[in-house]
Parts: C-alpha cells; structure tokens; sequence
C-alpha cells in the first residue's frame, strides 16, 4: 500500500490505516484526544508512531503532548525551532521517556531543562547546538543517572560543565564535540569506565590528556580531529580512530609491540606531517595495519604510500587531493585484493596509471576520479572492472570520443566501453567536454538508477537518450541548452522521480512551473521553482514525505533556491509599491524623499507608468 | 457453507461473528492460532476469543479482513475508519498483526 511508510513496514496494513485516520488533521486528533484510558494502554511502539507522525505533519503542540504521557519512549524533535520550555515542562511528565533527541532545538535554554531532571528512565539525550545551554543547565542532566548516551557537541558548556559528567556512571558515548575541554577536563571523566564512544574534535586537548585516553578500558570510537594532539599511545580497544586536522607526529607509540589492535577505521584528512623529518613514514610505522578496512588520508601532504602495503583488509580507501600520481600506484595496486571503495580524485593520476589497476582490484564497487587528468583512453580499462557499481568521471577530459585523430571519420564512441559493465548503477560525468554526439552508448547502460549530466554542450538530444532507461531514478542534466519546447516532449523513465535542471538559464519562472505541473511525480530542480511547490507536494495526505516543518534544508539545491528568491523578491516588492499608491500620493512621497531616502528612480518609474 | 470453512470469533462481551476461514487468515495471529499444531482448542473448534477486543471493534475488524481480500484481488476502495475508533481498532490490529 502507498500509504505504509518505510519505518513502518514491520507493521500491518490495518495499523498502517489507523495511524494514518488518526492523524489526518487537527480535528481527527481531537476526535480522540480524549480517551485517556485507551491512551494508558497503548504500546509504546504504536504511541511513537502516533507522535513522530503528528510532528511532521506540524500539528503538535505543546498542550497536545500531554495525551503521550504514557506511551512515547522515544522523542526526536530535532531541528524543530518551536520548542521551548513550554514543550519541555510536558516532555517532563512522560513516564517513560527514553531517548529525547532535541540537537537544533534553538530555543532550548538552561530553565527549559530543569523538567527533565530526575527522569531515571532517560537514557539517551541529546543537546548538540542548543547554543543557549550553557555550564549553568549541567545541573539539570546531572540527576538523570541512567544516561548512557549524551550529546553536548557545540553547545556553550565549557570544562567546568564537562567535568561534572564524572558522576554519570552509566555513559557509553560522550558527545563533546567544539566543545574548549581542556586536559584536567578528561582527567575528571576518566570514571566514565563504561565509555565506549568519545567525541572531542576541536577541544582543547594536548599530548597530555591524550595519553591519558588508554584509561578508557572500553573506548573503541574516538575523535580528535582539530586537536592539538600529535602523539597517541596505543588505545588497544579502540576500533574508530578520527585525526583529521591535527599534526601528527605518531600514531601509536611502540608499546604496542606484541599486543593486537582492533583498529579498523582510521581518518586522518587535511592531517600534516611535519614535525618530523621522515613524516608519514614515521607517523605509520607503529600504526597496527592489519585490521585497518578503512583508511582516508585525503587532503595530506603524504607523497610515500608504502605504508599501505601492510593493509591487507582494506576495503576503503580515500587518497584524495594527495600528491599521487601513476608512479606512486604500487602500494595501492598491492592491496587492491580487497578494494571496494577507491578515491583517487584530484590527484595527478592519468589514464596510464588507471590501466595499471585493472586486475588487481577484483571487489571494486566505486571509483572516484573526479578533476584528474585522465581521458577518453581510460574508459577501456574501466570497461575490464566488472564490479563497478558507482563511477564519478566528473571534471575531467573525457570528450567521448576514442580516437583524437585528425581525421573526424575515424573517431569511434569511447563510452561504448562501460557497455560490459552490467552492475552500474550510479555514473558521473558532470563537467566534462562531452557532448550530444557521443552520449549514445549511454541507452544501452540499462541498469543505471542515476546519471549526472552538466554542461553548456549538452542539449535536447542527449535528454532523449536517457528516456529508455528503464531504472534510472535521478538524472541530473544541469546548465544544458534547453528549450521550454523541447522539454514538453521529453518522455522521463517510468521510475524517475528526480530531475535536476539547474542552471538551465533559457527556462523562465513559468516554465519551470509548468515542467513541475506537466511531471507531478517528478522533483523537478531548477532555480526559479518556487519553493512552496515543493511543500504542497510533500503535504499530500498519506504522502511519506515530510511536511514543511521538518524541511530545514540542508542539500544545496535548497540554498540555491532561497538564493534565487532573495534575488527575486526586491523587485516583486517594489513593483506592488507602485501599484499600492495612486499617482499623486506618489508625488507626495518624492517630494518628502530627500528625508526618507527613497529610490532616486521614482521618477522614471512613474513616466513609465504614465 | 461447511463448518471447516468458517470460524468464530468471540469478541471481550461475548458476541460472535462467523466469518470464512480465508478472511480470519488475513492475520497473522490467527492464522497461527488455527494452524499451529499441537491440538489448540482454537485450532480444534475453530473459535477463538478476544477479551481485550470489544464488539465493534471486532466487527470492523471482519470488515477489514473483506475488505483486504477484495484488495489483494484487485478491487480498489477506500477502507474508512472513524478517527474515534483509531486508537482502539490500532491496538486491535497490532495485536492481530494486521
């Protein structure tokens, strides 16, 4: 059924119904707001449902809460501006309260926080950017003992705050993220013996504090990027390591020798050698190596990747903006065996160093190689990667075209070649020289679900291309020339429900409005859409998306469409001005505008009028 | 219509409503309580009783087990619920997986 939501698909279509008549609108939930009893005995499972689904219709309130009291564990309000104190005092009176997500909530304060003290239920809370809650609200949490899990990231709590979770014994993940936690902070917290997850990028801690870390006895995630750690004992325990932005001068001393380590993840981009003459190599060579399965040293000054021989687990590895180029790819050719994900992006890589790869990497799923120098002659070799499934060729100078030769007859379609690869789902070519012409290979790829298209070469025909591929979902076809009239004959896929025209300068506000009532079941991107189309779309009853409330945006499509409207707005304005007055109260004004500053082209306004 | 083809439900007052075995089997809970080996009472006389279930809500739910197979064979409608009976038809049908 339609109406059956994804976090909901282990329940059945008559609950799925229920769910969906309770909370149709405001007077269906009055309809039955008051059974009180009938409210006592809901489970737990059904009242979160109830609740979360009312919240993103947008039709809780405060008061409205009160009806919950007995059958909501878990409470997600995040991002949701509205609440306040008000909505605090009945979150308080929940009996069995759980987990209460309230990260963004920006009207959250220190007082706001005094209902839920003492709640012994609470075992997950999080606080990230409540920017009003300070060491002063601390106070509040301290009484909750049961907490296990707590986020405090980015809020304005500073070491004093922080030290006084000493006392919540029961914390397996620590959230303290751009919070200023200085050594003497951590020292307190090391009665935290049950932690398991510590948060504490961009904080305050030195070499000190941080050896301090293997007290942890059940640590396995840890962050500390933007820190000011360079050294880092050996932390047996701990499975996810997160460096990035600090000067490394080592990871894991030689303590290590003769203990194992579960190190599987391990991040360190934008990190910098160079306190140390030998740089990386000194950094890495301590650094247990065998159970690493995911590795990212993006945007490192590393040029020796010797190290990485060693890591014969890895199935994840992200190198780029590094000083890779073809002669330095042994080491990754080495441990392809178990490859799955290979970034090599903005790296001096070339086509030859690519043709290297081939037959090493038998796993390999996704391949970045984006803004690299390779060309038209790589695609062969990419062709012989049976297990491709995402390819990002974007930025670089694949024209689709095989043959350069002088001779135009002899050029043949080089993105024939990605025909062999049956598993292909998601392709990239976004920004590179392609045009019309040689897109056509691109019909027969009948497993794609998304295809990324951009530039000013491209027009009404390639559009054509994708129409018969039967799986594509999303197709992104941005800064293309494209014409109103050509657009109406586009045939989508059956499955599309993304279509991506941004930049498609040639479409007016109109139009566009028109592309998004002529393809109802499409998301139709461009600049000029408005964006209350996209929230009646999404208010559709039974619809599983969310209501407007819940859309904070955060993608950059959606930036570009509150830009477009800033952009727009000024003029819209001043044109119902002249509309709003009659002439002469015009006049009046100009005459008073040397006080009022108002627009110097009042007066050619009004002869245009005229 | 034979006895094997039906079976009763008994709703928390005591009413009872003979529907085709087919449309009890639409949940999953009854379904198990009319199949499951091991010589269940339900199983052996093809009733079963609901005392948590109250009479119209029992009554909506036979409708509900027609309705979803009209559904299953292609008879698209809409199946109304009255907001007042949500909570309780809710429970009733977590409880029946259905």
């Amino acid at each position: 059924m339609e109406t059956v939501e994804m976090e909901e698909s282990g329940m059945g279509v008559l609950v799925s119904l229920c769910i969906e008549a309770a909370t149709k609108d405001i007077y269906s939930v009055q309809k039955w707001r008051r059974q009180r009893r009938t409210l006592e005995r809901l489970p737990c499972q059904l009242g979160n449902v109830l609740f979360r689904r009312l919240l993103r219709r947008g039709i809780l309130y405060p008061s409205l809460l009160e009806i919950f009291q007995y059958c909501v564990e878990d409470v997600d309000l995040k991002g949701e501006t509205s609440v306040d104190a008000e909505w605090m005092a009945y979150l308080g009176a929940f009996r069995y309260l759980c987990c209460l997500n309230l990260a963004d909530c920006r009207a959250i304060n220190n007082a706001s926080l005094w209902p839920i003290t003492g709640m012994t239920t609470l075992k997950e809370l999080d606080l990230s950017r409540c920017l009003k809650v300070t060491d002063a609200g601390i106070g509040h949490l301290l009484s909750n003992s049961n907490l296990e899990v707590l986020g405090v990231s980015e809020t304005k709590l500073t070491s004093v705050g922080v030290m006084c979770f000493k006392s919540l014994k029961h914390l397996r993940v620590l959230d303290l993220g751009g919070l200023p936690v200085t050594d003497a902070a951590l020292h307190s917290l090391l009665a935290l013996t049950q932690l398991e997850k510590l948060d504490l990028w961009g904080s305050k801690i030195t070499n000190e504090g941080a050896c301090e870390l293997k007290m942890f006895p059940k640590l396995t995630f840890l962050n500390l990027a933007w820190t000011f750690v360079t050294e880092l004992p050996f932390l047996p325990s701990v499975t996810y390591l997160n460096m990035s932005n600090c000067s490394i001068y080592f990871i894991f001393n030689e303590e290590n020798m003769g203990y194992t380590s579960r190190l599987e993840k391990l991040v360190i981009s934008q990190a910098i050698f160079n306190k140390n003459p030998n740089e990386e190599e000194e950094a890495f060579r301590y650094l247990p190596k065998s159970n690493l399965s995911y590795l990212d040293v993006s945007k490192t000054s590393i040029s020796n990747f010797q190290f990485l021989v060693d890591m014969k687990h890895l199935e994840h590895l992200n190198l780029k903006f590094t000083k890779l180029t073809d002669y330095l790819l042994d080491p990754i050719i080495c441990v392809g065996e178990n490859l799955r994900d290979l970034n090599i992006g903005s790296t001096k890589v070339t086509s030859q160093g690519i043709s290297n790869l081939v037959g090493h990497v038998p796993k390999l799923t996704t391949l970045c190689l984006s803004h690299t120098g390779i060309d038209d002659s790589v695609l062969p070799y990419i062709g012989l990667i049976s297990s491709l499934k995402v390819i990002d060729l974007s930025a670089t100078f694949i024209t689709g075209f095989a043959n350069c030769s002088e001779n135009y007859q002899e050029k043949s379609l080089s993105l024939t070649a990605l025909q062999n690869l049956n598993n292909l789902e998601i392709l990239n070519l976004e920004e590179t020289p392609l045009r019309d012409d040689a897109l056509h290979p691109l019909a027969s790829l009948k497993g794609l679900k998304s295809l990324f298209l951009k530039g000013n070469f491209l027009s009404n025909a390639s559009l054509e291309i994708t129409s018969n591929l039967p799986n594509l979902k999303c197709l992104g076809f941005r800064e293309a020339l494209l014409a109103y009239s050509e657009l109406c004959l586009f045939k989508p896929p059956k499955m599309l429900n993304v279509l991506d025209l941004r930049g498609s300068w040639i479409l007016s506000k109109d139009e566009v409005l028109q592309l998004c009532n002529m393809f109802p079941h499409i998301e139709v991107k461009h600049e000029l859409r408005p964006a209350n189309i996209s929230s009646d779309r999404y208010n559709i009853p039974g619809s599983s998306s969310s209501s407007p409330f819940r859309k904070t945006t955060k993608t950059s499509s959606s930036t570009h469409l509150h830009l477009s409207q800033l952009s727009i707005n000024p003029n819209e304005k001043f044109a119902d001005e002249r509309i709003k007055y009659s002439i002469e109260e015009l006049l009046d004004l100009q005459n008073a505008s040397s006080s009022s500053g108002l627009p110097i082209n009042l007066n050619t306004d009004l002869l245009k009028m005229d | 219509m034979s006895m094997e083809d039906t079976v009763k439900l008994i709703s928390a007052e005591g009413f009872e409503f003979v529907i085709d075995r087919k449309a009890a089997m639409v949940s999953n809970t009854i379904r198990n309580m009319l199949t499951s080996p091991g010589g269940f009472s339900e199983a052996q006389h093809g009733e079963v009783r609901f005392p948590e279930i109250s009479t119209p809500i029992l009554e909506k739910i036979c409708q509900y087990f027609y309705w979803s197979l009209q559904f299953a064979s292609g008879k698209e409608s809409e199946f109304h619920i009255d907001p007042e009976m949500t909570l309780e038809l809710m429970m009733a049908a977590n409880y029946l997986h259905t």
